[in-house]
């Protein structure tokens, strides 16, 4: 495990290495999550409930969702990797490739964590959001259920990576529309439940809504907890063996020629 | 003889922008499955860029005091922009954070003619970058049409104008904070994909809820205010004041002088220590 836990230190590490102004990412992350918290205070004040969610739960889910937000988004260095021809060195390494890239992504989150996550979390109050879960079970059961939303995250990476490949397609590009789409579908940046024409109830059980949607409802009581957990790890259990042989399919048709 | 000298700047400036679009046409149709791509993925963008905004205006019939209608010329209107933005200043000339701290920028000092001539035209991209356009602008024209606006010549030199300004003002934010890169070539690098991620994030909401200090900080620190609230509530009569119309290109003005400042102060201190990113390998360190 040492060597898991090294290459996860030198990713926490690395982004700090030139200049401190990879800070100011996290103050328009901030400013970010203050407009989204003040665009639902004026669209939610005055009412009771909408489709289940008070003011008070959509601003915990708003809160929750930036706070997590790297784990909900769960990415790796895969695709510059592909991009910059990093890749070769990485499967040269005596490492697992899942596992090496996973642990550069932990050893991120522990920066983003204490630069970003744990501030925010601290400002809660003065952001006029309640920070705590819904109950002592939602407490107990959403670190289940990040963990799950993570594992399906980390399959979707690899599919999505291995895709890339097969369609020789530019990485921004694919990676751009991925994180379109993806922060839409996922329930990251609105709460399914919320949307119009019952688009929810569809969105729910794709698997981006496993990744964010899922954790974001158990922590806010929104939801039953048991059906939403059931179905995460449904997803984990498909998606693991698609993308290990998307990946194994067309890994050998990747050609990089440096970033 | 000055005007000559000017004509055949517009001359030359014209001729690079043809060139540059034959060259980016070149590059999109390379293949069909490029071609495909492209297109599918800038429809892709598009929608999702406005997508969450205009669910949000549908469930609520509207967003505080914006209708719907309004809200989805609000939408086009900041797409307009973004597109405008991706038309002429593609190629990371947008993200000069990334030619500046790759040390690229060598490569357009070089080229025999002035630095402002080839940012203004090698970034140029029709077919890659300015899909985009036609959608906002077809927002735009749609929810005029249910709004009943009172399209008088006045009215369309101010949504002119005021496009014009929007764009400056986020091009003029990307090179106040892409010339950080001059000082920290690393650290900087990537500066610019922050603040277009929040541009993209937050262009098109409707920011009447945030508080003072919010506010203030959204059009005085980091001007999103101005990318599409501020100039649509001049142009669909939310604020008629003479103030309210010609804010945005105050505000305008204003960053583009600040930029430039920061640009040629930064370039003085490239022109003492230049750029060591490249390797002997001539991948980036």
């Amino acid at each position: 495990m040492r060597k898991y836990w090294i290459t996860a230190g030198m990713a926490a590490t690395a982004f700090m290495g030139d200049s401190p102004l990879f800070l100011l990412d996290y103050v328009l992350r901030f400013l970010r999550v203050a407009v989204l918290l003040s665009l639902w205070r004026v669209l939610l004040t005055g009412r009771e409930e909408v489709d289940g969610m008070t003011l008070g739960a959509v601003l915990t889910y708003t809160w929750a969702a930036e706070v997590f937000r790297e784990q909900l988004e769960c990415r790796t260095e895969l695709p510059m990797a592909l991009w910059d021809g990093g890749i070769a060195t990485r499967l040269l390494r005596p490492m697992g490739l899942v596992a090496q890239f996973a642990a550069d992504m932990f050893g991120r989150w522990g920066l983003g964590f204490c630069a970003f996550s744990l501030p925010l979390a601290l400002c809660a109050p003065l952001l006029g959001v309640s920070p705590l879960p819904a109950s002592p079970a939602a407490a107990l059961l959403f670190p289940t259920s990040l963990a799950l939303g993570v594992s399906v995250g980390l399959a979707l990476e690899f599919a999505f990576g291995a895709l890339m490949i097969a369609y020789e397609q530019n990485v921004y590009t694919f990676g751009s529309v991925r994180r379109a789409l993806t922060s839409l579908l996922s329930g990251a940046l609105l709460p399914l439940a919320i949307l119009p024409w019952d688009l929810g109830r569809v969105f729910q059980w794709l698997p981006f809504a496993a990744t964010a949607s899922a954790p974001l409802r158990i922590y806010t009581g929104t939801e039953e907890p048991l059906p939403l957990l059931a179905m995460q790890a449904g997803w984990s259990l498909a998606l693991w063996p698609l993308a290990g042989w998307l990946w194994r399919t067309h890994r050998e048709r990747l050609a990089c020629h440096g970033g | 003889m000055a005007v000559r000298r000017r004509a055949g700047t517009v001359a030359r400036v014209l001729r690079l922008w043809r060139l540059y679009g034959t060259m980016d046409f070149i590059y999109m149709t390379r293949s069909p499955r490029s071609f495909l791509m492209y297109t599918l993925s800038d429809l892709l963008l598009t929608v999702a860029a406005i997508t969450a905004m205009l669910l949000l205006a549908e469930r609520f019939a509207g967003i505080g005091p914006w209708t719907r209608d309004q809200v989805v010329f609000l939408l086009g209107y900041s797409v307009t922009v973004r597109g405008l933005l991706d038309l002429f200043f593609n190629y990371n000339v947008l993200f000069i954070g990334r030619r500046v701290g790759r040390g690229q920028l060598d490569h357009t000092l070089v080229q025999p003619q002035p630095l402002w001539m080839s940012l203004l035209t090698e970034g140029f991209a029709p077919f890659t970058g300015g899909a985009t356009v036609l959608p906002g602008v077809g927002l735009m024209l749609w929810a005029g049409e249910r709004l009943g606006l009172a399209v008088s010549p006045g009215w369309l030199a101010l949504l002119g104008v005021n496009l014009a300004a929007s764009g400056m003002v986020v091009f003029a934010v990307a090179y106040i904070m892409g010339s950080l890169a001059f000082w920290a070539p690393r650290g900087a690098e990537e500066i610019n994909t922050s603040w277009m991620h929040m541009v993209d994030q937050l262009k098109s909401m409707p920011l009447d809820g945030a508080g003072d200090a919010l506010l203030a900080g959204l059009t005085g620190v980091l001007p999103l205010g101005f990318v599409a609230w501020h100039p649509c509530r001049a142009l669909l009569g939310h604020d008629r004041s003479a103030t309210g119309a010609s804010l945005t290109c105050v505000a305008a003005l204003l960053l583009a002088g600040v930029a430039l400042l920061a640009f040629r102060l930064g370039l003085k201190q490239y022109g003492r220590t230049g750029s060591q990113r490249y390797s002997g390998l001539g991948h980036r360190g």
